[in-house]
């Protein structure tokens, strides 16, 4: 059985990324998981989020986002779902070229990538684009 | 994120407490950056010991303040990096571009005096 399983859905906006983010980091810290993992997998989370709000929903107040997390044995899952038609997540050039070094945006999906074991996009039924990150937590939860 | 703000030796220093993730708190901050620049105050120090984590849109902010500052003349330098941030500046490779002090008061010094 999961250690833990829940979800949330937000309206399309970023003024409800706080609130994503409480869910994720309360739930986190309920099952005692290490600080600094847990702000990872918020980061991460929070890069995805925003990209399902601004890129996937394309900013449609009338969607929403749906986050669902689940943990089991020592692994963190976190899907962000939206209700877009899809889109290229990779299409972006690369943010350590020198050329995008000094640009404002482009980084979210390098380092939501960066901060997880993997990060993979794909199709959830009834909804839009699903992005899954799967973080290891093995040792860094405090009842282990 | 709570947004203060002083200032000290003809610089104003910023300090953001709390998450840099996105939202109208975020934008709250990239404006204050660019009202600065219109008020022809242009030598900046963020002082981050209070955040606790930033996403790509706090990093965003941050080189937008960046590049706003030092195309006015001035410069936005940073103190007090604490290891989550360094660890994204580094991966980003933005430690190459940013002034980066361990304490406030260095980072004012660093700046000459007016």
């Amino acid at each position: 059985m999961a250690r833990l399983k829940r979800e949330l859905v937000i309206p399309n906006s970023q003024t409800h990324l706080a609130e994503a983010d409480d869910f994720i980091e309360s739930s986190l810290e309920s099952i005692g998981l290490d600080k600094g993992v847990i702000a990872d997998i918020a980061i991460s989370a929070t890069e995805l989020i925003n990209n399902a709000i601004l890129h996937g929903n394309r900013g449609n107040a009338t969607k929403k986002v749906l986050i669902r997390l689940l943990v089991d044995g020592d692994r963190v899952q976190v899907d962000i779902i939206d209700q877009g038609d899809g889109f290229d997540p990779f299409s972006v050039p690369s943010p350590l070229a020198p050329e995008n070094l000094l640009k404002e945006v482009g980084r979210g999906i390098f380092i939501s990538k960066s901060l997880v074991d993997s990060l993979e996009f794909g199709r959830e039924p009834g909804w839009g684009t699903r992005a899954t990150l799967i973080k290891s937590v093995a040792g860094s939860i405090e009842s282990q | 994120m709570k947004l203060a703000s002083r200032e000290a030796q003809g610089v104003v220093v910023l300090e953001p407490k709390g998450k840099i993730m996105g939202g109208p708190d975020a934008t709250a901050m990239h404006e204050l950056l660019h009202d600065l620049v219109a008020h022809d105050k242009k030598r900046v120090v963020i002082d981050l010991s209070g955040v606790d984590w930033m996403n790509s849109t706090g990093l965003g902010i941050l080189i937008s303040g960046l590049t706003t500052m030092r195309n006015a003349g001035g410069d936005l330098k940073l103190a007090n990096v604490t290891e989550k941030i360094e660890s994204l500046l580094t991966i980003t490779k933005l430690v190459t571009v940013f002034e980066t002090f361990d304490t406030t008061q260095s980072a004012l010094d660093s700046f000459p005096r007016s």
